[in-house]
C-alpha cells in the first residue's frame, strides 16, 4: 500500500463500491464544505482520502472539520496532521475504516496492529481523541 | 532469531518535540493567543485548527495545562470586558436607563420600545458570537479539556498526598462553562454607566418585560428577537454546576416575569369587572389564556406556561368569577334566560379551570332554577285558585267567570300546565347543559339536584304529575304516533324521577288509573303497560306490583264476565228477562281502598238493590263463590255503570223512549219511580231511606238527574240547585233531548280532577298509615336479618331502604320502633349506645 514519498493515494477498502468513481468525485467537491470524503495529510507529506464519515470517528478530526467553526480545516476539507508519520496514518486510516466497517457487528476480532508501530499508534490515538 | 527479534523490536515512538521549556511555553501560548484573538474577532478561517490543537497539545505535554487553563480564562475575560462590554453597553440609550414612570406617554414608549429592540438586538448578537467563539475555542483545546485534566489526575493518583488536589482539578470547570460564566458576570452584570447600580441585565430585564407589556396591549413586536433573549438566559446558570434550577432564566428572569404578570393581571381583573359584562369577561379572559400561552410556547420558555396560567386562573378567573356569575344583567342568569350559549360555555370552561366543582356556575344556575320552578309553582297556584285572583284581575273576567263554574277543573288544567312548564323548562337546561357545559357529570347532578328541589317544594307536585299522565292517557294520545307517545311518557317518567314521595305518586297515580279502567276511559291499554313499564324501570319493580296487579284483575274479570255469560245462557229461564252483567272482580289491597271502604268511623250499610239487580247479584255470587270457594264479594255500586231503557208518556199520550246511560246509583233512583204514580213524589229523606246510597253519592247523583240542564230525567221541588233533605222529586215526563242514547254523567264524579282541600288531608292522613306500616316492615325485615342493631345504625338503613320510595320523617321511624317494642317484635338490649334486639 505504501508506494513511497510524496503521492497521492486513495484508501480504498475493496467491499465499498462507492468509491469506484472516487478520483473524479473528490477532486470536484474538493471546495465545498460538506464533500463526502475528506484529505488527512501527514507531516511527510502523503495523503489519504478518506470516508468523512470514517474520518469523525476521532474526536480531533471531528471538531477539526465542524462546518459550523470556520477554521481553514472545515473549509478546505484537508487536515494536514503535522504530529503523524505516514506510516502511522496508514495504520490509523486502516483503524477508521475497520472501525466504520464494523461499527453495528459485536464480536469483531481485533485488527491486526504490528508490535513495533504499537506506541507511535498509542501517541496517536491520544492526539486524535480516538 | 535475534535478526528477526531485532527487526520485531518495539520502535519507541518519535519526539516530535524536543523537551519542555519554559520558552517554549510561551512561544506555543504566542501562537495560541494570537490564534485565540483571531476566533474572537472572526477571523477563524485563516487559522488552522491542526496549528492550534498542536501549540495546546504542546503545552500540556509539557505538563503546563493549568497554566494554559488560566491563560485562556484571563484572555477571555480582557477580551469581554474590553470589547463586548463596551458594545453593548454603548447600545444601551438613556431612555432604557430611566425609571419607569407609571404613565407611559405614547411617543415615550415608542421611542423606548426602538431602542429596546436595538439594545437587545447588539446584546443577542455579541450573545452568539461568544457562544460560537467559545465552541471553537473549546473544540481546539480539547486536548487540554478532556485529555490533560484526566491524564494529569490519573498520573497524579500515584501520590497519595496529593489527593487533595486531584479532586479540585476534577471540579475544575470546562472552559466552556467558564467562558459563559465570564459572559455573565463581565456583560450581563456590568453596570451600565460608571457608577450606576443598574446593570446590564437589569436593562435586559425590563426592556423583555416591557415588550411583552406591549404585546398584552396589542402591539406587534419582535417575537425571535426576545426568544433569543432569553434563550440565552437559558444557557446561562447561576454556577458553575449547571443545574436546571440554576439556569439565569429561573432564578431571575422568571420570578420578575410571573411579578409583573400578576399585576398586570391584577389590574386587568379589576378593570374588565368594572365594564361589567360578563360574557365580554370571559371572552377577553379566554383570549388572555391563549396568547400567554402561545406566548409561553414562542417567546419565553415552555417551562413557565404552567406557571403564568396558574396566575391568570389565580388573578383573573378564581378571585373575580363569583362576580363574574353574579353580574346584573350580563352574569349567568342572563345567559341562562337569553339562551346565551356561547357565553355560558365559556364561563363554564373558566370556571372549570379554577374549580373541579364549578361551584360559582353551578351556584348560579341553582339559584335560576330553583327561581324559575317556583314562579312556575306559584302560577300553577295562582291559576288553580282562580277565584281569589278575580277580584284583582280585571284583565282577564271572562277567564275567571269560567274558573268560577268549574274551579276543580281548572286545577287539572293548572296542574298539566305546570307539568308541562317544567319540562320546557327541563329541556331548555338540557339543551345548556349538552351545549354549553359539555355534558359535565357534576353539573349534571346538580341541576337535577335543583329541580328536585323545586318541584319537591310543591306539596301538590305527585298529583299534578299524576293527572298529567291521566290526562295524556285518555285524551293527549289520541291521534299520536308511538314515538310520540314515548317521548311523552318519557318526560312525565323524568320528572318522576325527581319526586320524593314516591309512594304519594302511587296513590294518585292509583286511584286515576282506577278510573280509568272501571270507567273504560283509557284509550289505549298498549300506552298503559308502556307507561307501567317505563315505571319499573325507574323506580322499581315493587313500585309497580300492585298496579300491574290492578291490570290483571281487569283481565281476569274480563274473562269472568263472559263465562257467567255463557252460564247463564245455559241455565237460566229463557223468559225472564236478562240483564246483562259486566263485573270487574278487584282485590281489594290492591286497588285504592277510599273509592270502596267507608269513611272511617260509620259503618256503611251495603246500598239496597232494587228486585232484579238483586236477583242478579245473588246469582253472580252463586256462580263466583262455586268457582271460589272462601272468598267474600263486597259490592261497590259507587263505581259501576248501567245502560236502561226510559219510558217517557207525554201529556200527548204519546210515548218517547231514550236509552240512558247513568250510573248505578242512579240506576238504583230511577227504578224507585217505576213504581210510583207520575203525580206523587220521593223525598230526599225517603231515597236515602229506600236505596241507603251514601249521602255524598246520592247527592251528586241527583244533582246529575234532576239539576243538570240536558239530563233532567227527574224534577225537583223547589227548583234550586242543592240538594236539601226536604226536596221532592217527581219523574219527569217531558224529559227532551236530541239523541235517543243519552249520557248521563255523575256531577264531578265522572273524570280525575285535582283533589279539593279534604280530599287531599284524606289522602294524606291515609298515606301515613300506609308509610306508617311501609317502615314497620322496613324495620322488622332489617332486624330479623341483623339479630342486634344500634339505634343510629338502624335509623340509616330504614332511610336507605325507604329512600327510593320516600323520605320518611324520623319521629314516625322513632314512633314505630317503640310501637314495634311494645307489640314484642324489638327489645331493648343496651342503652350505651342505644341497642336493640330482634325478637323471634
Amino acid at each position: 500500500m505504501w508506494h513511497g514519498p510524496p503521492s497521492r493515494h486513495v484508501y480504498k477498502p475493496v467491499e465499498d463500491r462507492r468509491l469506484r468513481d472516487l478520483h473524479a468525485s473528490t477532486r470536484t467537491s474538493m471546495a465545498s464544505t460538506i464533500s463526502e470524503y475528506v484529505t488527512l495529510v501527514s507531516c511527510d507529506g502523503f495523503e489519504f482520502i478518506i470516508p468523512r464519515s470514517a474520518a469523525c470517528v476521532s474526536g480531533t478530526i471531528r471538531r477539526m472539520l465542524d462546518p459550523s467553526s470556520k477554521f481553514s480545516e472545515a473549509i478546505t476539507g484537508r487536515c494536514t496532521l503535522e504530529t503523524l508519520t505516514g506510516i502511522v496514518l496508514e495504520k490509523v486510516c486502516e483503524y477508521l475504516l475497520f472501525n466504520e466497517k464494523h461499527k453495528d457487528q459485536a464480536n469483531v476480532s481485533d485488527m491486526d496492529i504490528p508490535p513495533e508501530l504499537c506506541l507511535e499508534l498509542l501517541m496517536a490515538a491520544d492526539y486524535l481523541d480516538t | 532469531m535475534a535478526a528477526m527479534r531485532a527487526r520485531n523490536k518495539i520502535r519507541a515512538p518519535r519526539r516530535g518535540f524536543p523537551s519542555a521549556k519554559t520558552d517554549d511555553f510561551e512561544s506555543s501560548w504566542k501562537v495560541l493567543s494570537a490564534s485565540l484573538t483571531e476566533i474572537n474577532t472572526k477571523n477563524a478561517s485563516a487559522l488552522s485548527f491542526e496549528e492550534i490543537y498542536r501549540s495546546a497539545y504542546r503545552i500540556v505535554l509539557m505538563m503546563r495545562g493549568d497554566d494554559l487553563y488560566e491563560n485562556v480564562k484571563s484572555l477571555e475575560e480582557d477580551w469581554l470586558r474590553n470589547n463586548i462590554q463596551q458594545q453593548v453597553t454603548e447600545s444601551i440609550s438613556t431612555s432604557l436607563i430611566r425609571p419607569q414612570g407609571v404613565v407611559e406617554m405614547q411617543d415615550q414608549s415608542n421611542e423606548r420600545r426602538a431602542a429596546g429592540e436595538k439594545f437587545l438586538s447588539v446584546l443577542k448578537e455579541r450573545w452568539e458570537d461568544h457562544q460560537l467563539c467559545m465552541g471553537m475555542i473549546t473544540d481546539v483545546l480539547m486536548y487540554m479539556v478532556s485529555g490533560s485534566i484526566a491524564t494529569r489526575a490519573g498520573r497524579r493518583s500515584n501520590s497519595p498526598s496529593q489527593d487533595r488536589i486531584i479532586s479540585a482539578d476534577r471540579t475544575k470547570p470546562s472552559i466552556y462553562v467558564v467562558a459563559m460564566a465570564l459572559f455573565r458576570d463581565h456583560v450581563l452584570r456590568a453596570a451600565v454607566r460608571a457608577e450606576s447600580e443598574t446593570t446590564v441585565y437589569d436593562i435586559l430585564e425590563s426592556t423583555i418585560l416591557f415588550m411583552v407589556q406591549l404585546e398584552r396591549n396589542g402591539h406587534i413586536i419582535e417575537r425571535p428577537l426576545i426568544r433569543h433573549c432569553i434563550q440565552m438566559l437559558e444557557g446561562l446558570y447561576e454556577n458553575m454546576d449547571e443545574e436546571e434550577g440554576a439556569k439565569l432564566y429561573h432564578s431571575m428572569f422568571e420570578p420578575a416575569f410571573l411579578r409583573t404578570s400578576t399585576k398586570f393581571y391584577q389590574g386587568e381583573g379589576k378593570r374588565l369587572l368594572e365594564i361589567g359584562d360578563a360574557s365580554t369577561f370571559c371572552r377577553i379572559t379566554s383570549q388572555r389564556i391563549a396568547e400567554e400561552q402561545e406566548r409561553c410556547r414562542y417567546v419565553l420558555a415552555s417551562a413557565t406556561e404552567t406557571k403564568i396560567l396558574h396566575i391568570l386562573d389565580d388573578e383573573l378567573i378564581r378571585k373575580n368569577i363569583e362576580e363574574v356569575v353574579k353580574l346584573e344583567g350580563t352574569g349567568v342568569r342572563h345567559m341562562l334566560d337569553h339562551n346565551q350559549l356561547d357565553g355560558l360555555r365559556n364561563v363554564y370552561q373558566l370556571n372549570a379551570r379554577v374549580d373541579p366543582k364549578k361551584d360559582a356556575l353551578v351556584r348560579a344556575i341553582n339559584k335560576r332554577i330553583v327561581e324559575l320552578g317556583k314562579e312556575i309553582n306559584a302560577s300553577a297556584l295562582t291559576s288553580s285558585q282562580g277565584q281569589a285572583l278575580s277580584g284583582k284581575s280585571a284583565e282577564e273576567p271572562k277567564k275567571t267567570e269560567k274558573s268560577k263554574e268549574k274551579p276543580v277543573n281548572q286545577q287539572t288544567v293548572s296542574a298539566i300546565q305546570w307539568v308541562d312548564d317544567i319540562l320546557a323548562l327541563k329541556r331548555q337546561f338540557d339543551t345548556i347543559w349538552e351545549n354549553a357545559f359539555s355534558s359535565d357529570q357534576g353539573l349534571e347532578s346538580s341541576i337535577m339536584g335543583s329541580f328536585s328541589d323545586f318541584i319537591n317544594i310543591n306539596p301538590r307536585s305527585s298529583e299534578y304529575l299524576s293527572l298529567f299522565f291521566d290526562e295524556n292517557l285518555k285524551k293527549g294520545i289520541k291521534g299520536k304516533t308511538e314515538n310520540e307517545v314515548d317521548a311523552l311518557l318519557d318526560n312525565g317518567i323524568t320528572l318522576l324521577r325527581y319526586i320524593k314521595d314516591k309512594d304519594l305518586f302511587e296513590t294518585y297515580y292509583k286511584k286515576h288509573l282506577s278510573r280509568r279502567l272501571l270507567m273504560k276511559r283509557a284509550s289505549s291499554m298498549d300506552a298503559e303497560r308502556q307507561m307501567i313499564s317505563k315505571m319499573k324501570l325507574e323506580v322499581g319493580n315493587q313500585f309497580t306490583q300492585r298496579i300491574e296487579h290492578m291490570f290483571k284483575d281487569m283481565t281476569v274479570s274480563e274473562d269472568l264476565s263472559a263465562s257467567y255469560k255463557a252460564h247463564i245462557a245455559q241455565n237460566a229461564d229463557p223468559d225472564q228477562k236478562r240483564i246483562d252483567l259486566e263485573i270487574n272482580v278487584l282485590t281489594s289491597t290492591m286497588w285504592p281502598m277510599e273509592m270502596m271502604a267507608s269513611k272511617e268511623g260509620q259503618v256503611q250499610l251495603p246500598c239496597t238493590f232494587p228486585k232484579e239487580i238483586e236477583s242478579l247479584k245473588q246469582s253472580f255470587e252463586k256462580f263466583y263463590l262455586g268457582k271460589h270457594s272462601g272468598r267474600k264479594l263486597s259490592w261497590q255500586a259507587g263505581m259501576g255503570t248501567a245502560d236502561i231503557r226510559a219510558t217517557f208518556r207525554r201529556a200527548s199520550g204519546k210515548t218517547q223512549r231514550y236509552e240512558l246511560n247513568v250510573s248505578t246509583y242512579a240506576l238504583v233512583i230511577l227504578s224507585l219511580f217505576n213504581d210510583l204514580p207520575d203525580s206523587e213524589s220521593y223525598t230526599y229523606e225517603e231515597i236515602q231511606g229506600r236505596t241507603s246510597i251514601p249521602e255524598h253519592d246520592l247527592i251528586r247523583n241527583l244533582q246529575s238527574l234532576a239539576v243538570a240542564p240536558k239530563t233532567r230525567v227527574l224534577k225537583k221541588e223547589p227548583m234550586s240547585k242543592d240538594v236539601k233533605p226536604t226536596d221532592r222529586f217527581f219523574f219527569n215526563n217531558e224529559f227532551q233531548s236530541q239523541f235517543v242514547k243519552v249520557r248521563i254523567g255523575v256531577v264531578s264524579g265522572g273524570s280525575n280532577k285535582a283533589e279539593n282541600q279534604d280530599q287531599r288531608k284524606d289522602t294524606e292522613k291515609k298515606l301515613a298509615e300506609e308509610r306508617g306500616s311501609t317502615i314497620e316492615a322496613a324495620l322488622v325485615r332489617i332486624m330479623k336479618q341483623r339479630k342486634k342493631l344500634i339505634h343510629s345504625q338502624l335509623m340509616t338503613e330504614v332511610l336507605a331502604q325507604l329512600s327510593a320510595r320516600f323520605v320518611p320523617d324520623v319521629n314516625m321511624v322513632k314512633r314505630r320502633i317503640e310501637s314495634l317494642i311494645d307489640r314484642e317484635y324489638l327489645e331493648r338490649v343496651g342503652e350505651e349506645p342505644p341497642t336493640y334486639g330482634y325478637v323471634a
